[in-house]
């Protein structure tokens, strides 16, 4: 395991038990500042719920947290915002029936002192972001409702929505799974500029190319353990493409090829 | 194909353009209506399949053509002060506040059927502290009961889980017992409580409208800018439409219905104090009717069966609606069945109508 004492978010030990299904087991690891992390594995490896555990959104059973040095012994939303994590969900966590800009303000709306909404500056900003950071044809307006765009179009607004808000460690989860292929270089071009930034993100991917592209380190996950921890100049997409569809077994095998050739 | 960088040292994420193409990039800031024209389609826009435009305009023909008749025909006074102050002013209000009431819940995606049972028991607890210490503190009773049932509801709906369906469907028979058990059968009459002062405010006459009138304006502009323009509002309508992207972003969903359900109760303990002190009465189990016209005045309005969506307007459109219709059917002596299968008809057309709406919106 890498040791990294400038650390960002560091969590050790993290369980999360459903009943008596062990999702995550023991999963340690570090993301350094301005690192940009793949978190891999195939489905059901838990990656999804270590990403709701490190966004505060889903508590887990056991082990800690810790940021910047400091031990949060109480994770939840209200934390992670105020620490600056922003994440884009694989569902996007959108609601159809609002507006996009609504959707981007919810539960961060921009109020006066009786906490009624500034709307049209909620409006210019939303405008400002969707034409600024993240280029999308085809949405017309921010009043327009969620439920009329399209899958690339809602993605957008979700990637929006957490690029305008983070402040330190930007999560994303299957983030191109509904991108067109120039939105998903641009989104991995930004990834690389954030890390100039000193911003730190977490790539969730099934994508293995675009992770060796674009990650300082790549963690691998399988049955809710966690089997590889490795740094890119020491692997290779060939390795880890063992590693995800193998488990701990392709990743010997792996090696073994490897010593013997 | 590398990040620009802007002037203020934000980097920005814009995919390169394939070189010698010939596009134009549109922007969203573009696309913003400048002149009045403009403004007013881009308003239409977004407020057709969001529920009051449609409604209000079904309302607007349903007026045009009672007025008309009522112009042309003596026998059908619809225009007529009596009828305009005695039988519109004093029906619409109240089922638009209770309208307004449910409406909210709904869009917060739970419902409460125990609404006319917990007319019934706030209504007969005005009457009692009224008749004992005041009507001062009756309206504050009666405001504090339906407050209350409201909560419980909304607790044991949040805590257990429990669909509201079947959770308030058995506090309305809870309340109904209750309201017997400390009344009686006989109606509660309002009698050492009412003087001149209470009459004018909750039903005074004034000629062509009446005190409730009023109430329902009032009523209606605050909840409008509470929830069309308060961060709360917004909070409501995020957990009706998706619960768990609300709370991903921190909001919490049980707060959110608790809340909802606090002011539905305000709602329906201002209703009972509207109704106890035009009728200066109240039978146990005598309001029953009010829980679907008051969900059929909010659905007839637009708002939706499964949360998150909406408007004030509409929910108050539909509670007027409801109730011209019913009248011009007792102005042209229609039978009194007409009335329930004119109700029954409406909420499954506008249950249909607000699906076929809900794809249209934009």
């Amino acid at each position: 395991m890498t040791i990294n004492e400038d650390y960002l978010l560091r969590i050790e030990g993290i369980t999360k038990k459903y009943g008596v299904n062990t999702v995550l087991d023991d999963v340690s690891f570090d993301i350094g500042k301005g690192e940009v992390v793949g978190l891999l594995g195939d489905n059901g490896a838990g990656k999804s719920t270590l990403v709701k555990i490190m966004s505060g959104v889903v508590a887990a059973t056991a082990g800690d947290f810790s940021w910047d040095g400091t031990k949060h012994p109480h994770v939840n939303r209200a934390l992670t915002e105020s620490l600056g994590i922003e994440t884009i969900f694989q569902d996007s966590a959108l609601v159809p029936q609002m507006s996009i800009s609504r959707n981007i303000f919810m539960g961060r709306e921009i109020t006066n002192r009786l906490g009624l909404m500034k709307i049209k500056e909620m409006d210019a900003i939303t405008s400002e972001i969707l034409d600024s950071v993240v280029t999308i044809e085809g949405i017309k307006s921010s009043k327009q409702l969620v439920s009329s765009l399209s899958g690339g179009q809602a993605q957008a607004v979700a990637i929006a929505r957490a690029v305008h808000f983070k402040r330190s460690l930007l999560i994303l989860d299957e983030p191109t799974s509904a991108l067109a292929v120039r939105a998903t270089e641009a989104l991995l071009d930004y990834l690389r500029a954030l890390k100039a930034d000193g911003i730190s993100s977490v790539l969730v991917t099934h994508n293995l190319h675009h992770a060796f592209e674009v990650c300082d380190r790549h963690i691998v996950m399988n049955h809710g353990r966690k089997i590889l921890d490795v740094r890119r100049e020491d692997t290779s997409v060939e390795e880890l493409t063992a590693a995800v569809v193998e488990g701990e077994l392709g990743i010997r095998r792996y090696r073994e090829n490897a010593t013997a050739a | 194909m590398s990040p620009q960088e802007t002037g203020t040292g934000q980097h920005v994420l814009t995919a390169p353009l394939e070189t010698g193409a010939i596009t134009k990039v549109r922007r969203l800031a573009d696309n913003q209506p400048v002149t009045t024209a403009e403004k007013f389609k881009d308003y239409i826009r977004y407020t057709r399949g969001r529920g009051a435009l449609e409604i209000g305009a079904i309302l607007a023909v349903v007026i045009i053509g009672f007025v008309i008749a009522s112009i042309a025909s003596p026998a059908f006074p619809f225009l007529s002060a009596n009828n305009l102050s005695g039988v519109i002013s004093q029906s619409i209000p109240v089922l638009a506040i209770l309208a307004i009431g449910v409406g909210i819940l709904m869009i917060a995606g739970e419902f409460d059927l125990s609404l006319g049972a917990s007319i019934g028991f706030s209504s007969i607890t005005f009457i009692h502290v009224s008749n004992s210490f005041g009507w001062g503190w009756g309206v504050l009773a009666a405001i504090a009961a339906a407050t209350g049932i409201a909560l419980i509801n909304g607790l044991i709906v949040v805590i257990t889980g429990i669909p509201s369906f079947i959770a308030t469907l058995g506090m309305a028979f809870f309340w109904t017992g209750a309201s017997i058990f400390i009344n009686g059968t006989a109606p509660a009459l309002l009698r050492k409580g009412k003087d001149e002062a209470l009459v004018t405010l909750f039903a005074g006459d004034f000629g062509f409208f009446r005190s409730q009138l009023v109430w329902m304006i009032v009523v209606g502009v605050v909840a409008w800018f509470f929830l069309h323009r308060h961060k709360l509002g917004n909070h409501i309508f995020a957990v009706g439409g998706n619960a768990s992207a609300a709370r991903a972003i921190s909001i919490n969903p049980f707060k959110v219905k608790l809340l909802s359900y606090a002011l539905f109760g305000a709602m329906v303990g201002l209703a009972s104090i509207l109704i106890s002190v035009r009728t200066s009465s109240m039978q146990p189990g005598s309001t029953e009717d009010y829980t679907l016209m008051a969900i059929a005045a909010a659905v007839v309005g637009g708002t939706s069966l499964l949360g998150g969506r909406g408007t004030i307007i509409g929910m108050i459109v539909g509670a007027a609606l409801i109730r011209i219709i019913e009248n011009g059917l007792i102005l042209g002596k229609a039978p009194g069945f007409y009335i329930q299968l004119f109700v029954g008809l409406i909420i499954v057309v506008a249950a249909i109508f607000n699906k076929l709406m809900e794809g249209k919106a934009s």
